[in-house]
């Protein structure tokens, strides 16, 4: 078995998920405290993954990509990028993929904050950045984890963008997911069945662990 | 075959009344769903591996029949590229776009041609992998890849006719791309119409369609 394609799940789960924890804790803050009058536009382009089909992501990233057209075009002569058919080009399609993933949790977890923190710590003289990282971050913790979590996983599952904008490259853009499907394609069903229990195992330890941190139940089995 | 098979059908219908549903996917994915009891009555190829593999399997009405050879196209809509196997190399190709050799005869037959020519490690890292050859067709289209490899059926098809430059691919270099079709058991008693479908292509209208859309029907 090839264990190529699952290593780079895991890389693009990764990388994915810590771009998107940069991004997502300014992006889940603004949405939180704002009452900004663009925010419910906002909030909605963040959701818009949630429904979208993915094909569709995935189509108009490969036109955007394209490098006859403008984006791509820009990318591809001012910086000599190329996101179509590369890994860097699954990162930035799994960053917009697994957005509402990462955003609302935290964004829940600060709305759930009560507001005398805040304003506690800004009585204290203590600036907006030191709030946020001292005393807001801290008490979200659980939140935080599970926007990891949910994210890392949600990227892990991703298909059909890697599928429309990734062109099956070995070691580049041929994630698991992909190996999986071709396998299928091939008749090969045993080595589809290996990398599918391998993809099933990882992922059920992995949210079983978040729902057992959360739920405290390994602080009661330390106690 | 997606570009053929609706004139075909078109033309089938007009002359016998036989209304037909066309069910358009991958080779591998049709045959995954016939093994699991999908009601299709006539399974159409671009290949003879997935035909055989049912024939096998004992779900197929007699053996699968060759109803066309393929010809492979090399494509391009970059206004700037002159398709050619010789300007692959040329560093101005970043991307070049074939079907999945594992699974699709074109992308097999355009890996043939690049082993023929001994530049397949060359080009590794351009190569990109289309699910199918209708994906080569996207890549292709969308200018994403800069060339890629087809079918000539589809450069040929009314919506891709006179756009972007094709050349053919020399066929003695790959293995004839054997095209088949077979009958399926089911029990929707619609076996004898299934197989008024399979003769119609071997008729004189059939072969004139199938050759309109590039495909050869002259073989033994």
């Amino acid at each position: 078995m090839d264990w190529e394609p699952l290593f780079l799940t895991f890389k693009l789960a990764f990388v994915t998920t810590i771009i998107l924890l940069l991004v997502s804790i300014p992006l889940a803050y603004w949405l939180a405290f704002s009452k900004s009058k663009i925010k419910p536009i906002i909030e909605t382009l963040v959701s818009m993954p949630l429904v979208l089909p993915p094909t569709v992501l995935g189509f108009y990233l490969l036109i955007a990509f394209s490098p006859s057209n403008g984006f791509g075009k820009w990318l591809d002569e001012w910086l000599g990028l190329r996101l179509v058919f590369s890994f860097e080009g699954l990162v930035f399609a799994s960053v917009i993929y697994s957005l509402p993933f990462m955003v609302h949790p935290i964004q829940s977890g600060f709305s759930n904050l009560s507001k005398s923190l805040l304003e506690a710590s800004y009585m204290l003289g203590k600036s907006k950045i030191t709030t946020l990282s001292r005393v807001l971050l801290p008490n979200i913790k659980s939140s935080l984890l599970t926007g990891i979590v949910l994210a890392f996983a949600h990227t892990i599952g991703e298909f059909g963008v890697v599928l429309m904008i990734g062109g099956n490259m070995p070691g580049v853009t041929k994630v698991a997911s992909i190996a999986i499907y071709d396998e299928v394609e091939s008749l090969n069903y045993a080595a589809a069945n290996s990398y599918s229990l391998i993809l099933f195992a990882l992922t059920f330890s992995i949210l079983l662990l978040v729902y057992m941190v959360n739920g405290g139940y390994l602080k009661r089995f330390w106690k | 075959m997606q570009f053929a098979i609706n004139e075909l059908v078109h033309d089938f219908s007009k002359t016998t009344g036989i209304e037909c549903e066309i069910i358009i996917s991958s080779s591998g994915k049709l045959t995954a769903q016939i093994n699991e009891g999908a009601p299709f009555d006539v399974f159409v190829s671009a290949n003879m591996k997935y035909p055989n593999d049912l024939f096998e399997k004992g779900l197929t009405l007699g053996e699968p029949k060759i109803y066309a050879h393929g010809k492979l196209v090399l494509w391009t809509m970059k206004k700037e590229l002159t398709p050619s196997i010789q300007q692959l190399e040329n560093n101005h190709i970043k991307h070049i776009a074939l079907a999945n050799p594992k699974t699709a005869p074109y992308g097999n037959a355009a890996l043939e041609v690049l082993n023929h020519f001994q530049i397949f490690q060359k080009l590794t890292t351009k190569l990109v992998y289309g699910e199918s050859i209708a994906q080569v067709n996207q890549f292709v289209n969308s200018q994403a890849a800069d060339i890629g490899f087809t079918s000539k059926s589809v450069v040929l098809s009314p919506k891709m006719l006179d756009k972007g430059k094709w050349v053919e691919v020399e066929d003695s270099i790959y293995q004839p791309i054997q095209q088949g079709i077979v009958c399926l058991k089911n029990k929707s008693n619609k076996e004898k119409l299934a197989l008024k479908f399979s003769d119609f292509l071997f008729s004189t209208k059939g072969k004139e369609i199938l050759n309109t859309f590039g495909y050869s029907t002259n073989f033994d």
